[in-house]
This record gives C-alpha cells, structure tokens and sequence, in this order.
C-alpha cells in the first residue's frame, strides 16, 4: 500500500486551478510576458530590424539576426533612412513614407510620389507611429476561462486554432463565423477567399463603424453600381460641400485639401469659391466663402430645393438683405452654379442618406461636371454586412466567432448587443492590434501585429496597389492578419511570400523579382491605378424639396437633433489610447481629452445651459450625461456629440477601467441606434446641476464683455483679411491694415549674409486641420501633459492654431492662423534672458540652448506671440515609468528631450536645416531654395507653409516675402518676425460680398506710393484709430461666452 | 533726576514755533539704557514663546514647501503660459518693496537731520533686513532649475566661456538686491555697535557677553571710536541713500524694460519706489504700533513719530494714487491699443476685483490721514496700515498678473489660478520674517539708545550721572 504524498492541501483537492497551475511556470498573478520590453529582447529586435532594414526585410528565420561586423555599404549609423509604405487606417490605405533611425521607425509622412498625399499627411497618419510604441498594445495571446485572464503562447493558441479548425474541415467549416473588419488588402481578400473555398459553410460579415453605407449606396441608387469620386478641385469654379468636410475626413481629403488650395490663387483669373452647407462646424468650411448652418435633416430639402432652382428657367435674384441667411445664400448658390456649367462640383458627406448622395450625383451629371471637375472610378471594395451577421448570429449561433480587428462590442449601434450575440457562439476568438471591449468578452484574445510590423498591401483610394513592408521586427508577440489567415488555412505564412502571391496574380508584371523590389521600393504599383468609368445615370426618386430650411429654427427642447461626428482626434475611438491625438485640440472647439455636447449659442440660451454644465442628454429612452461646449455656428437646434470616447478598455491613456484609470470621455455610442446612425431627431437636453470643466488650449473660460470686444477689435489686426476685389484694386491692404511710427532701431542692425531662414504662411490655404501640430510634435519630441496641466493652461504644443470667429453667432465666420515661435530678428526674449539661454544664430534663427536655461520664464512674459513653452514638471515622467520605457522609442534621436524646468519653443527644424546643411557640403553644392522642409510644411496638404533662405531669390519663402499679401504679425512691434503671413482672401457672390470699402481708411490716395517699409505718418493718433476702425464690424456681437 | 520731559506732553503740536521733545516721560540717559535693556534682559514672556512657535513652525513649513517646489518642479504653482511669472514674483516685489523704509528712514533723513528718526531707525533697518531676505528667497526659487540659480552670478566660467547677458534686466536685479542687502545689513550692524557694547557691558551671562562682545567689535566708547563711528556711519549712509532708489528702481525695470502692454512704462521707476517707501512705512508702523505699547516704548517712540511717518505714508500714497491716474493717462493719450486694453481690462476685467481692491487699499485708506485724530491714534493707523500692506501686494499681482494673463494675442490669454501651495508659501514667508523679527525684538536692542540719547534735551551737565552707564 503506497502512501498519498501531497504537496499542499489543494493538491490533495486537486482543483482545477491546481491543475492550471500546475502547468504553468509562475503563479497566476504574474505576468509571463514583461509588460514593457525588455533590454534584452530590445537588442535582439535591433539586431534584426538594422539587418532587414532594406527592401527584403523580414523576420524569419533564414533572415534575421545579422550583427553589423562590417558595415553595409551605403549605409551610415545615425542617419536616418527612408522607406515607402502603406497604412491602413480604418479600411482606408494610406501611402506613407516612413523614416527610420537605426532600424527603428521614428516618423510617418505621406508618399511625396502618390498623388493621394503629395508628401502631406493627415493627423492621424502622425500619430500612428505613437501607436507602434505603445505597451497597452496586445504583447501575447490571451485566455480567459473561468473569469481570469492567462497569458499563453503562440504554441498554445495555435494547440487551440488547429484543433478547432480541424473539426472545421471536417464539418466545411459549418458553425464558424469570421466578423472581419473591412479592410481593402489584395492578400486578405484573396485568402479569405481561399478560407471560404476550403470552409464552404463559414459564415464572413465584414463591417466597420467608418465603413461609407451611404455614399456607396447613394451611388448604386444613382449608378446602379458603387463608385468612387475624385475631384479636381483646382479648376472648379464654385464647390459646394453638402454636410461633408471635404477637405478634411474625407478619405482624399489630403488630396482635396491640395488640389483646393491650388485653385483658391487670389492671382490666378478664377479663384474658387466654396458654399458649405452643414451642421457642425468643419475644417472644410473653415476656408468657405459662404456657409449655411442647416440640420442635417433639412439638408436634404435644401439640396432638393437646389435641383429645383437649377431647372426652372427663371432668371435668379439676389435674395432680399433681409431674409434669412439660408435664403441669401441660396440664391446666391444657384446663381453661380447655373453660370458655371461644367466648373463646380457638388459633394456629400457620409452623414446624409443615400438619397442625397444619389441627388448629388445626378446634379453634377446634370451641371456637366461628371468628366470635367469630377472623375468616377470604380469602387471595388466590399460592402458593410453587419446587419446580415446579426441576423445570422441571432438565429443560429455557432460554436466559433472569429473577429479580425475591430471592436463592434464599443462602436456598433446601442440597440445591438453585440456582446449577447457574441455569447451564442462556444468560441470566441478576437484578433487584434489592441485588447479591447471586444476582446474582455471574448475567451481568447490574440495580438495582430503593427501595419509598420508586417508585410502587408492595400488597395488605395485610386485603386492603386499599395504594398506594405515591416519597417521594424514585431515588438511584441504578434502576427500580421494575413499571416494568422495563411495560417488558418494551413499555408506557408511567410508574409511577404503572401503578398508577392497576390501581386503576381494580380499584376502578372510584377513576377518579376526586379519589378517587384520597385514596386516595395515605391510602395505602390503606378499602372494599377484605377481608369474612370462614366456609368449611366439611373431614375430615380431624390429627396423631396421642403422649405424647412428657408426659416430659422426654434429651439424646442425635446425635438432637438443630434448630430454623431467622428472625431478629430480619435476617429471612431481607434485612437483613443494615442495621447498625442488625444492632447490635440479640436479644429474648432479647441477642446482636448473630452468630448461634449456642442450647441450654439443660442440652442444654449434656449436650452438654459452654458459652457462647462453637465447635461443629460435623452434620446429614445437612452441616455448619456455630458458637459456643455458652445460653439458658434452649429446649426441652431442641433447638438453635436463627437463619437469614440469613454472607451473602458482602450488603455492607460484612453481609459481601462480593470486597471482603474477611467474613460476619457463619454461614449455617445449608447444613444446611437442602428437607425440613427448619424443624426437623430427627438433629442432632450436636461441639466444635472453639476460642472465639469472642459480642457480647451484657446478661450480657457467664459470671456467678459471688456475682453470680448477686445477680441472684436484685434483680430482684424492679427488675421488679415481682404475680399477678392479689395485685393485686386489694393493688393497691399494686408500691409496697410496697421499703422504705426517709424520703426527704428537705436543700434546698427545685424546684417544675414549667408543664409536667412524664414517662413511664410498663407492664411488664404490653412484649414486649420492640426497635421501641423502633431508633425511637429513627432518631430520634435513635445511632451504630452494630460487633462489637467491642458486646463491649467500649461500645453507644450510648439504649434498651436488660432482660430477666431467673427459675425453673427450662429452664422459666424472662421479665421485660423497657425502660429509658431516667429524667429524675430529683433527678439524680445533674447535681451531678458539672465544666462543668454536665448540667443541668435546668424542665420537669424533664435536658438534655444536647453542645457543653458535656468527657467526664470522671462522670455516667455516678453514673448508678444506667447509661443515659448515651459516644462512646468516633469513631463517625461510616465515614460520613464516602469513598464512603460518602450514609448521613448518613438523619440526624435535628432532632437533634444527637455528636462523639467526648461523652456522650450518652435526651433525652425533646425535638425532639418543641419542634415541638409551637411548633406550639401559633403556633396560640394549650394543648398537648393526649397530644399529644407520643416515638418509642419511638410505634412500641410493644403502648402499653406513654405519656409526656406529669405536671402536665395528662388526660394518660395523669398517670393512669398515680397507677396503684396505679406504681413508680419505684430510687426508694429519692431521685433522683426522671420515668419510672414499671407493675407487671407475670401471670395465672396457679389450679392453677398461687403461692399468695398477703401483699403485702409485714406482711400485710393496714391498711399502706394509713399516709403511701405516705414508707414511713418505725420498724425500718428489718427492711425491708431484707423488701425481700429477698419475692422468689419461684426454684425451681431457675439455673446460673452463664444469667442 | 527728571531730566527728560515729565508726560503728559503733547507731541504732536503744529506750532512751528515750538519744538516737540522727541522723548517724553520721566526719562534720562540712564533709564533709557534701562528701558530697552530689559527687553532682552528680563525672562523671556510667554507670549514671545507662543509667537515664536507660531512663526518658527510657519517657517520650517516655508522650507518643507520649498523642498517639496524644487523636488517636484514650479508647475506645483499656479502659474501658466501666459501668466509665466506668479504669486512668486509678486510676494518678492512686495517685500522688496518693504525692505525701503529702513534704509531711507536711517540713511535718507539722516542725511536731512531729521532727528525724529533716532527712535525708529533701528526698528525698520531690521524690519528692512528681514524682508529682503524674505524676498530674495523667491526670486531664487523661482527659477525652473534652482540647482543652476548661481548662472546668474557673473563668474568666470572658464567650462563655459560664458557671462550672463548683461542685457537682462533679471541680472541688474540680482546685483541691485544683493548690493542692497550687503549695504543695508552693514548699515544695520554697524549703527548697532554702541548698543551691542551696552549689551555686552550690562550682560551677566557668560555666553551673551561673548557673543555681544564679539560683535561689538571692541567698542569702549571713547572719543576716537566716535569719532571714526560717526564717520563711518555718514559715508555709509550716503551710500545707501542711493541705494534706496535705485532698488525699487532696478526691480521696476524687470517689468519697464519687457515690452509687455500694462509693463511697458517710462512711470514705472519712480512709481515703484514711492510705492516701496509707502509699503515700507506702513508695515513700519504696523510692527511700531503693538511694539511700543508692549514693550513700553511710548516714550520713545511718541505719538508724533508715528504721526510722522503716517505724513510719509499719506504723501508717497497720494503719489502711487497720482501713479495710477498717469498711467490711464498715458495708455490713452499714447495711443497704443494694447496698452489701452491692458488697462480697460485692470480696472474692468477679470481682475476688476484685484484692481478695485488695490485702488481702496491705496489710494482712499491712506487719504484718512488727512485728519489729525487719525494720525494720531495708533489703533487707527494700525488699521490703515494693514490696508496698505494688503492694497500693495494686490499692487504688485495686479501688475503682474493682470498684464500677462492678456496680452497681445487674444489666443493665448488665459486666467490665473494659484494654487494652494501658492498660498502657502506666501503666508509661511510672514513666518520666517516673524521669526526673524522676534529674534531680533529679544536679543538686540531694537532702538538705538545711543543716537536717541543724543537728540534728548537734556543739559550735559545733568547728564553726568549717565556717563558711567
């Protein structure tokens, strides 16, 4: 009779957590995996990347680890590389360029030789990279059983797929059911397809909350098939944007951006002319002429009312200067599109339904656009089926759900329960780059590798083929989607073998191993871009004309409409867990770190609620509490809540309420419904009583009258603006708009005669859109702060974007001015420092020398811009955290980390000016004029910014100098800014343009004719008062808590 | 005996053509000695225990907050961008601004021989001393990196090559101070020297007459010390006399010289030390006040003294006042926009509050003392004086903080919100000055009876029972 030997009582119990124990290596409670990385593992992916960095690198075995025991040719340590590639972001692909330091990707810009980008980029596109560095990314499979989490190998997960896939091959896959988020790769499709042979049973829905239903379904209405449109916007005479931000979220909106601000030239015969119609405020009417306010649901009455005028013979007039501003405007719309045949283009945003996209179509069919201003292209991507998944998944279940990517448990309608749903299938199995809501339902979670982590293709926009290669080794434990698809299938998963299986199919030219290594090297296939197609136009039934929209709404609370926008900085919540986009403040509201209920003034008066108030939002019996923003020129009656916040499992940035950080935000998704997807009406708005502050980088509170009609009285002085005929009969206004004495220097000025670095901006093309702000934050290694530090006002943007707004509050105009450290000649900052911290270079730039500054903040008082920024604390803080050291990767190695205590500012690139410097002396030639870019030029689609030698005549920065339009900011100030601004032009219809008023108060006097670089006037009080009276009144005031 | 003028004397008469005795009551050399000697000499009260464990423990506190500012970085403080510069700048103006009155009480109306200021002098110089070191405690650790503060000493930085930018008002600041403190400390010491040998001559302790006999330096008394004493005492105080107004003056150019609207301003040297000189007297009288009545000084320290400085304080308040107006004047006759803007939004914005409270505090409070009965009665112009004190700190902010939170780009303004360490370390820094100034009240003779013995009517032939004191 042997004797029981146990070890404790529970292996007596011999529970099942023993048993698990048992077999695993440590104690439940402690991680297998580090949670950060690790030096080692750091080493061993360094060594890897710096040996694949070139077109053939990958990670497999036969690849890897080759340590530099002589150096590569052509390569040098230290100095960056760059490699062209594609990023998907929610289903749209992207054709980047990527820069990488030693092996390891530090910055995203768009592919300067793919006409979707031109070299600009986007914000999210920058602040991509940030996502690749993060630790609260997927770093290993994980189980869940019992209600703990366990992290498992690859080799366990795979023990799992392969025997439930092999009970799939038996039964052709019946009881699977793949939920895989669209996505536009070659390779994905062609394997899904391959599963779907082997699997015939397999169920596959594909769906994303981004996916476009509306304006495919709006162009099959009017197509009978989907397209794609493209625009040249550049030629167009009058654009009209319906409910859609055109220049901005739109999937070419970078494309748009450029082609638009090509055609805005004040110079050239015809200027564009842009009417937005819409309901939240966007980027794009940022830089209309005209904009109506309208609720999404009477827009479709409107554009009805448009088709209507356009086909009656009757001649237009000019509506009375009485009648509403919809109506003034209108007349004013038809007028132009029915002179400019053929010239103008008329687009929709996704928010409208399907009839009004159709509308839109056949009205520029009708108007002669189609071939002309528009091009159509096929539209080859796969429709949204997620209703069909529903259906399919109510009734029958299964015993697997796979999800690629995605996280429908957060984003999809309220009144679906996805996660119900979710619990008819045994097995669930989530695949993605991060855990999220998704993943904490489902039993197993696995990690999918970073777009810069693996090979990978896309289709474009254009229908060009874009490839994508691995610009690093995976950080962590992750695969690629096709490579995990590959592997369900039981293939070779040898990424890039995958996708030069389909480039070969699908482009039996790049068989080749030459044509190949040149489309990588490009990173897309040139001849793969789509051919236009001109369908016929089909009948149908547009959207009914009403004239809703002629007559000003009331406010009634109850019927209120709410408008669900993606988010500036989050997208659709993807990004909520990227603290640089987080940080970003709104285009409009300025706001970071939140989202809120968005009124107008009046709504708000209506409403009785003001800036700050917590609200409770009720629709259809579902609910959300949220803190008032107001902002002028939301549509009156109309509440807009930006989607993609108060997300619980996004991370330690975004909110992950298992680790106790809370939500960022209020997720708006629980009062949106299937059928009201984007706006619904029936909305009640009720006060709690309690106040939340919002962090906003501009206005940090409710402003006084005193203040307020200071504003009023400054901003034409700081934002200059002109109308077209202004600024042909005096192209100079800009320069005239300010008068002052003679600016004199009391000591012999420094004369620049090598180079003279300066910028110029063009306030006629800036939409405001912020790539600038996140490019240079990127570049630069600006720290991120939090909610807090934002609403103490303690941002460390280098960049930031001005945006005022003027006239009537609920029909205001806009003006942004993006603004930076302007590199005075004469800078107030330099003469207060104590310790010459602050000092000139000779090539004009006002240099920082971090490690000199003491932080007496001085310069930062005497700084007229208020652009120098101080490390109130220590900012770097979180990432020198444990666990958390992987994000210091994503520095600039380039650019100085700043230490608490120091201030920093806006350094020209100087990084940039030196690599070129020094590339151009090694190479024995001159620097070209517009060689160095700054990052902020760089990402701008719309070339708002150009910088270069003010003192090489070729430059674009010296032309853009000696532009009649130039003007310095506060230049009255004998500071001698380095960076000019061009005035803005706006282009109004005669019938609603400000009649033309003498440039600047003297009238057509011969003024030009007197010393322009002085304006020295003998009666210097009378200028003073003129600097003030040229503002344009604004028609209403503004109410106190607006501007 | 009866040497002095037997009280009750009215000193405050307006009679030009009577002289008012300086020190009244039943006093002569030998009771004066007596007088302020058993201050120090007698045992400690209790009530000089529970101030000291109030203002010693303020002040530990004002070192522990100052740790925890460095350990953690000057975003503990209120202060933002635009509004760079805080409660910090504000708190080391202002008690710069008080560390006036002793030195222009001592060196200036020593110069003018107005012999009235004999019983005060000592008093403020002291008062004088404590707060500049209150007040170049902030500067200091004002700065981001404190560890790097000696940057600004202009030393020979052979590492470096590297001086401090002369240019920078910040760094005229750092010698205008510290030349200040120097001189007024030694000015303080030196006139202390007579009065430390009495100590030290009438003390029984061992170690008190070490320590007094070591700072008196070997003072006997005799002709020739005098004589080199009062020498001495003349050339320092018309080194200081200059010293008075260049300070505030050095200190107005940190704000004059930047170009910020509301800062930028030709008024801003004389206005600062006419403010300085007002500030400075009012926290004089506010210490006198209870000082003389407990520590029975009434004799010395006679309703016309106070009556005195309450003139001093009504004339430079009426200049700070007329400051003001100059100021709304300039920015509108000047016809620069945003300097007229800076100054709507003083007195109309946001910081109206700040604006109206200061204009209260000082220009109406001391227009009070246009009446005699308030000159006269302490408990009045203690009152006021408090109200000085309060309207020149809110002077200060006002400048500051008003001027940088709106400024040029509307963008960029933004409110100003201290925080809670702000606050403390403004009422600690009372504790360090408090306990200073306790200090000084037990073991130093806190009148100077050697200089108010020689402005005493009193015959010398009757004074020579004195001469062996």
């Amino acid at each position: 009779m042997s004797k029981t030997w146990y070890r404790s009582l529970r292996e007596l119990e011999n529970t099942a957590e023993f048993q698990e124990m048992l077999h695993r290596e440590f104690p439940e409670a402690a991680s297998e995996f580090p949670k950060g990385l690790s030096r080692r593992r750091w080493l061993q992916i360094m060594g890897s990347s710096l040996a694949l960095a070139g077109v053939s690198g990958c990670r497999f075995e036969a690849e890897t680890l080759a340590p530099f025991a002589t150096r590569p040719a052509n390569r040098i340590p230290g100095k960056t590389q760059q490699f062209n590639t594609t990023v998907e972001i929610a289903g749209q692909a992207r054709a980047l360029r990527a820069t990488s330091y030693d092996g390891r990707p530090i910055k995203l810009d768009g592919n300067p030789d793919h006409l979707s980008s031109g070299g600009a980029s986007d914000s999210y596109t920058q602040a991509t990279i940030l996502d690749l560095y993060d630790p609260d990314r997927g770093q290993t499979p994980i189980e869940s059983t019992g209600g703990s989490k366990f992290n498992r190998s690859w080799i366990e997960a795979d023990t799992f797929l392969t025997e439930q896939f092999s009970q799939f091959a038996g039964s052709k896959g019946d009881g699977l059911c793949v939920l895989a988020e669209s996505t536009s790769s070659p390779t994905a499709q062609r394997l899904k397809t391959a599963l779907q042979d082997k699997f015939p049973q397999m169920k596959w829905f594909d769906y994303s909350s981004l996916s476009p239903v509306n304006s495919r379904g709006g162009a099959t209405l009017a197509f009978g098939k989907p397209v794609r449109t493209e625009y040249d916007l550049e030629s167009a005479a009058v654009v009209v944007t319906i409910d859609s931000d055109l220049l901005g979220q739109h999937p070419e909106g970078l494309r748009n951006a450029r082609s638009f601000s090509r055609g805005r030239n004040p110079d050239s015969e015809q200027m564009t002319r842009l009417y937005a119609v819409e309901c939240e405020f966007t980027g794009t009417a940022v830089a209309a002429d005209h904009r109506v306010a309208l609720r999404p649901s009477q827009i479709a009455g409107f554009l009805a009312s448009v088709e209507q005028a356009l086909a009656s013979d009757e001649e237009t007039h000019a509506a009375d200067e009485s009648a509403p501003w919809s109506q003034q405007v209108f007349a004013a719309l038809v007028d132009d599109l029915k002179k400019h045949p053929g010239q103008s283009v008329i687009t929709v945003g996704e928010r409208q339904p399907v009839e009004v996209h159709a509308l839109a179509h056949r009205l520029n069919q009708q108007l002669g656009n189609i071939g002309k201003t528009i091009t159509l292209l096929p539209d080859e991507s796969s429709a949204d089926t997620f209703d069909e998944f529903v259906t399919h998944a109510e009734a029958n279940g299964g015993s697997m759900l796979l999800l690629l990517g995605g996280n429908p448990v957060y984003d999809s309608p309220a009144d679906v329960e996805v996660a119900d749903l979710m619990e008819k299938f045994e097995n669930r199995v989530h695949f993605a780059v991060y855990p999220n809501e998704t993943s904490a339902v489902c039993n197993w979670y696995l990690p999918m590798s970073h777009p810069l982590e693996c090979w990978s293709d896309a289709t474009l926009y254009d229908g060009t083929y874009g490839v994508a290669q691995p610009l690093i080794e995976p950080l962590f434990e992750s695969r690629s989607q096709i490579e995990f698809l590959a592997g369900l299938l039981g293939e070779e998963t040898d990424g890039l073998e995958l996708v030069r299986q389909t480039a070969r199919e699908l482009y039996p030219e790049l068989k080749s191993t030459r044509e190949w290594e040149r489309v990588v090297h490009n990173g897309f296939h040139a001849d793969s871009t789509a051919k236009p197609i001109t369908p016929e136009l089909q009948n149908f039934e547009g959207p009914a004309a009403s004239t809703e929209w002629q007559n000003p709404v009331e406010v009634t609370n109850g019927e209120l409409e709410v408008v669900f926008t993606t988010d500036s900085s989050v997208l659709d919540g993807r990004f909520a867990n990227n603290a640089w986009l987080q940080e970003l403040p709104h285009p409009l509201t300025k706001m970071t770190w939140s989202n809120a209920a968005i009124m107008s003034p009046k709504t708000a008066d209506a409403l009785g609620v003001k800036d700050d108030d917590v609200v409770r939002l009720e629709l259809d019996g579902r609910q959300i509490e949220l803190p008032v923003y107001v902002q002028p020129g939301q549509a009156t009656g109309s509440v807009a809540v930006a989607i993609g916040y108060g997300r619980t499992h996004a991370g330690l940035v975004g909110g992950d309420v298992e680790e106790g950080v809370a939500p960022v935000g209020v997720n708006a998704g629980v009062i949106r419904t299937a059928g009201n997807r984007y706006f619904a009406t029936g909305l009640k708005v009720s006060p709690t009583g309690r106040r939340e502050e919002l962090a906003v980088t501009q206005d940090h509170y409710a402003i006084d009258k005193v203040g307020l009609e200071e504003i009023h009285g400054r901003v034409g002085d700081l934002v200059r603006e002109g109308t077209l005929d202004e600024y042909r009969e005096h192209p100079e206004f800009a320069e005239h708009r300010v008068h002052h004495p003679p600016l004199e220097s009391l000591w012999t000025e420094v004369s620049y005669d090598g180079h003279a670095w300066g910028m110029a901006i063009d306030l006629n093309k800036c939409i405001g859109c912020n790539a600038c702000v996140v490019a240079c934050q990127s570049e630069n290694n600006v720290p991120v702060v939090g909610p807090d530090q934002v609403r103490a006002s303690r941002e460390m943007h280098w960049m930031k974007v001005d945006r005022y707004f003027t006239g009537d509050t609920e029909e205001p105009e806009v003006a942004t001015q993006p603004v930076t450290c302007q590199h005075c000649e004469n800078a107030p900052c330099e003469q207060v420092c104590p310790v010459a911290a602050t000092v000139h270079s000779n090539e004009g730039l006002n240099d920082m020398a971090y490690n000199r500054c003491i932080g007496t903040r001085y310069c930062g008082n005497n700084c007229p811009y208020k652009v120098r920024r101080f490390n109130f604390l220590d900012y770097r803080d979180e990432m020198e955290a444990a666990n958390r050291e992987l994000m210091n990767l994503v520095l600039n190695p380039e650019v100085t980390v700043r230490s608490r205590g120091v201030m920093e500012k806006c350094t020209y690139c100087v990084q940039r000016i030196q690599n070129t410097r020094i590339e151009a002396k090694n190479e024995r030639r001159p620097i070209g004029p517009n060689e160095i870019q700054t990052a902020c030029q760089q990402v701008c689609a719309s070339e708002a910014i150009v910088f270069g030698d003010l003192n090489n005549p070729e430059s674009d920065v010296a032309k853009a100098h000696a532009d009649a339009r130039a003007y310095g900011l506060l230049a009255e100030l004998n500071v001698k800014p380095r960076t000019k601004y061009l005035a803005r032009i706006r282009n109004p219809h005669p019938w609603l343009a400000p009649p033309v008023e003498s440039a600047h108060g003297h009238g057509g006097d011969g003024h030009g004719e007197e010393a322009h670089g002085e304006h020295a006037h003998a009666d210097e009080r009378h200028d003073a008062e003129v600097s003030h009276n040229s503002v344009p009144a604004p028609t209403q005031e503004l109410r106190e808590e607006q501007v | 005996m009866a040497t002095a003028l037997a009280a009750p004397v009215d000193t405050t008469i307006e009679d030009p053509t009577r002289r008012p005795p300086l020190v009244t009551g039943d006093h002569d050399y030998q009771s004066i000695t007596d007088t302020i000697h058993s201050i120090s000499e007698h045992k400690t009260p209790r009530a000089w225990y529970i101030a000291f464990a109030v203002s010693s423990t303020a002040t530990v506190t004002f070192f522990l907050l100052i740790g925890y500012l460095i350990y953690q970085g000057v975003g503990v403080w209120g202060n933002n961008n635009p509004v760079f510069w805080g409660w910090p700048i504000v708190n080391f103006v202002f008690w710069v601004g008080i560390g006036h009155a002793g030195t222009l009480i001592s060196a200036i109306l020593f110069l003018f021989r107005q012999n009235w200021r004999t019983s005060v002098n000592r008093f403020a110089e002291a008062m004088t001393i404590f707060a500049v070191v209150c007040a170049g405690i902030f500067p200091g650790i004002h700065v981001g990196r404190v560890w790097f503060a000696y940057w600004l000493a202009p030393y020979p930085a052979t590492r470096l090559d590297m001086w401090p930018n002369f240019r920078s008002p910040l760094l005229w600041d750092v010698f205008a101070v510290s030349t200040y403190a120097t001189v007024s400390l030694l000015f303080w010491y030196m006139g202390m020297i007579p009065d430390l040998a009495t100590f030290r001559d009438r003390s029984k302790s061992k170690i008190k007459q070490f320590v007094y006999g070591v700072f008196a330096l070997g003072w006997n008394g005799s002709a020739r010390h005098w004589h080199r004493y009062e020498k001495a005492y003349m050339l320092l105080a018309a080194l200081a006399t200059p010293l008075v107004l260049s300070v505030h003056t050095v200190v107005s150019f940190d704000f004059a010289v930047a170009q910020l609207p509301g800062w930028h301003a030709t008024i801003f040297p004389p206005y600062f030390v006419a403010g300085a000189v007002f500030s400075g007297f009012a926290m004089v009288i506010t210490l006198m006040v209870p000082a003389r009545k407990w520590f029975g000084l009434k004799d010395l320290v006679t309703l016309r003294h106070l009556e005195n400085m309450c003139k001093v304080i009504l004339a430079t308040g009426s200049m700070v006042g007329f400051a003001y107006a100059i100021e709304f004047f300039i920015a509108w006759y000047g016809g620069n926009p945003y300097e007229g803007f800076a100054f709507i939004n003083r007195a109309f914005g946001p910081y109206a509050w700040a604006y109206w409270t200061m204009v209260s505090c000082n220009v109406i409070a001391p227009q009070f003392f246009w009446i005699k009965k308030v000159r006269t009665t302490p408990w009045m112009m203690f009152i006021i004086c408090i109200f000085v004190n309060i309207g020149m700190w809110f002077e200060r902010f006002v400048i500051t903080v008003t001027s940088l939170s709106r400024d040029f780009l509307p963008s960029s303004w933004a409110y100003f919100k201290p925080t809670p360490i702000d606050m403390a370390m403004f009422a600690c820094s009372f504790g360090l000055f408090f306990t200073l100034f306790l200090l000084f009240c037990r073991y130093l003779p806190i009148v100077a009876m050697a200089e108010v013995k020689s402005v005493m009517p009193v015959p010398e032939s009757e004074a020579k029972n004195d001469a062996q004191a």
